[in-house]
């Protein structure tokens, strides 16, 4: 690939400019959708980009007693490990920019460099409500991470790669959501509580701890986050429907099944109650954990029978 | 580091209060250890500006005092100033003052359904339990001519009439009411997730609950058959009864459920009430100046006992006029049964007791020997900026 080729794919498209613009696509979506399902009339279509274009705008303000250089530092490294992610994932219904063997592995702690910097974030600054804030971001993604990496893997080892693009061409014939359905429910469940998404808000429970981790952000840092945030919804999206709901090959392919894919997510959110943090981590450990992996164990026996 | 207390404020500006209070939880991780509460940001001096104004316009003033229940702090005004001046409202009156009291009891239990499924994050229950709402609140403006302050009341009767049109608006409304509100009760007692957040949460024993001395919906859901509606019959309570509405499980759970069902006693109230009104005047004459005397009225409120101490001394001015709103004693329990709970359980507790700030603040000042009574105002106003510090 030339380096101009690479630049583009870098900056323009599909990384960059347009995948920010498609994140905030994605997030007015589900905003719209979540409120319609409650009976609202829900925001306009340009809400997001109005928001994030007038936290842009705004001064950033450093309170004191933190580490101005991470404070300012970590929701630049969040967005860009975002976006950085969506190299090596189809989106759009295109071929990864880029892929090389075991690409898989790297999107998924790519993806996890966002709540990572968030729960940083929040232990940085001194406001009471971050650190709390942090202490559960950071104690979620420790709940969720490993079903949601198994759940990720089982696609991956019925394909026989750890190559995104190998596994969703293998996908493409195989609706591993069939074969696999329990390993499609702990991924999508698992995306949620990725994304924070009720009933997995606790670490941003506006009830109890203000704004969570990104309390004492404001300006570009939130505006950065809250971007970085919508391209983890597409990424995310884009690696579930890829692994299990028959690959993404064409664009028209990519938007029906992430929209509907969204659309579940969006009910799931209206109808849940949002669980207490020792609830969740009980989910995912008592549930999710197990769940994953007897799938994977019934798939390694399945390999080695098979083969 | 370790023997330092983590303390979480909330309040007096927090997402989950409406209203200013500022409550300090000592937290341990995520389990809270020790719970305190301050009150006091929203003081109006209600009180005192209901002793300077005659009865017409005090009863004008005290319906302020809450923005919810403001028909029961009318309605306890002008019972106590009427017994005070020896007359009675007419019948129809007092049917009208009940249906609109009940009416009222229906929008602030909704309103509070809404509130609590926010706290626990639960939006899509507050979006809905806000939009049925909407019904009752038209059905309020039907009658009163307001959305809020309702003002049906005036010393000596009521300003509103209900004709056969509003009649059967009202009807229709409590059927679409009564419809919703079995959906809400099915979700409060169903719901798998709801419940793990109100199950078990916050639970007050009976006992507790009577050392506390909780009123309202807070005590009937802890066991403790308490209610004035009841106890102490008012309007015509005593010929149209409500039922007792008791859970013995004192959890939030139990505090949702009481509410919903408290909703249907509501709605056959009025029910028989629209349909037995009774023919007559809506307003008797009651004298201007009231002969020195003192009288005690109490209400049931939507969230419990109300209770009014007014003092006549002769003028068309209340010597003295004394507010209990049921958040008082309710707000005790929150701090007790904040502890042991975790941190995310905390808004729910809270408005578990339906608290209702700027009803309850009041200054007081506990006078020791040897210490002067009368402040001047620039003592006041040092007092007032030590306190908010």
């Amino acid at each position: 690939m030339s380096t101009i080729t690479a630049l583009i794919a870098l900056l323009f498209f599909p990384g960059g400019l347009v995948i920010l613009l498609a994140g905030m696509a994605y997030e007015w979506a589900d905003r719209k959708l979540v409120a319609r399902f409650q009976n609202r009339i829900g925001p306009r279509w340009f809400q997001p980009l109005a928001d994030n274009l007038k936290l842009l705008a705004k001064e950033e303000v450093i309170p004191q007693g933190v580490h101005r250089g991470l404070f300012v530092a970590l929701p630049v490294i969040a967005l860009s490990g975002a976006l950085t992610a969506v190299l090596y994932v189809p989106v759009f219904g295109l071929a990864p920019s880029f892929s090389f063997a075991g690409d898989l592995i790297v999107t998924i702690y790519l993806l996890s460099l966002l709540t990572m910097c968030t729960g940083l974030a929040g232990a940085n600054t001194l406001n009471r409500f971050s650190l709390v804030g942090a202490t559960r971001t950071l104690t979620q993604m420790f709940s969720y991470e490993a079903p949601f990496l198994l759940a990720l893997l089982g696609p991956a080892l019925a394909a026989g790669s750890w190559q995104i693009s190998e596994i969703a061409a293998y996908a493409e014939d195989h609706w591993l959501v069939l074969a696999q359905p329990i390993g499609f429910i702990v991924a999508l469940i698992g995306l949620m509580g990725k994304l924070e998404l009720p009933p997995f808000d606790a670490p941003e429970a506006e009830t109890e701890i203000v704004a969570g981790p990104l309390t004492e952000y404001s300006g570009r840092g939130l505006a950065l986050f809250h971007l970085g945030k919508g391209v983890e919804l597409i990424v995310g999206l884009t690696l579930v429907s890829a692994l299990y709901l028959g690959g993404v090959a064409n664009p028209i392919a990519f938007f029906v099944k992430t929209l509907l894919l969204l659309v579940v997510l969006a009910g799931l959110q209206s109808l849940l109650a949002r669980l207490r943090i020792d609830q969740t981590v009980g989910l995912w450990w008592r549930y999710g954990a197990i769940l994953g992996l007897v799938q994977f164990l019934v798939l390694i026996a399945w390999e080695g029978l098979v083969a | 580091m370790a023997t330092e207390k983590f303390i979480i404020p909330i309040g007096p500006q927090h997402p989950a209060l409406k209203e200013p209070g500022h409550f300090e939880f000592d937290v341990d991780g995520e389990v809270v250890t020790a719970a305190s509460v301050r009150l006091g940001y929203v003081h109006r001096g209600i009180e005192k500006g209901a002793e300077t104004r005659n009865f017409v316009q005090a009863e004008y003033l005290v319906e302020r005092i809450c923005g919810i229940c403001s028909h029961v702090h009318a309605t306890a005004f002008c019972l106590g100033v009427e017994k005070l001046a020896g007359v009675e409202a007419p019948p129809r009156a007092q049917a009208i003052r009940q249906i609109v009291a009940e009416l009222e009891r229906i929008h602030s239990h909704m309103l509070w359904i809404g509130v609590a499924a926010h706290e626990a994050g639960f939006d899509t229950l507050f979006m809905y339990s806000w939009r049925d709402r909407e019904t009752v609140m038209n059905l309020l403006e039907g009658i009163t001519g307001n959305r809020v302050n309702y003002s049906a009341n005036v010393l000596g009767g009521v300003k509103c009439d209900i004709g056969p049109e509003q009649i059967d608006a009202i009807l229709a409304g409590l059927e679409f009411l009564e419809e919703r509100t079995r959906h809400y009760l099915d979700v409060v007692s169903n719901d798998a997730l709801f419940l793990r957040r109100t199950r078990g949460i916050g639970v007050m024993t009976r006992d507790e609950a009577e050392r506390l001395g909780v009123v309202g919906p807070t005590a009937r859901a802890s066991g403790v058959p308490r209610d004035i509606r009841i106890d102490a019959p008012y309007l015509l309570y005593k010929e149209f009864p409500v039922e007792l509405i008791v859970e013995e499980a004192g959890d939030l759970e139990a505090r949702f459920k009481v509410r919903v069902r408290e909703l249907f006693e509501s709605y056959r109230v009025i029910r028989a009430l629209l349909a037995n009104l009774p023919e007559g005047d809506l307003t008797t004459r009651i004298p201007r100046r009231i002969k020195p005397a003192e009288t005690i009225s109490r209400i049931e409120a939507p969230r419990g006992e109300l209770f009014y101490f007014i003092k006549s001394n002769g003028t068309d001015m209340a010597e003295r006029v004394k507010v209990r709103t049921p958040t008082l004693p309710n707000m005790a329990s929150v701090v007790v049964t904040a502890v042991g709970h975790q941190l995310a359980d905390m808004p729910m507790i809270l408005a578990g007791i339906d608290p209702c700030f700027s009803c309850n603040d009041r200054m007081t000042v506990v006078r020791r020997n040897g210490e002067r009574q009368s402040w001047t105002w620039e003592q006041l106003r040092q007092y007032g900026i030590e306190w908010y510090r």
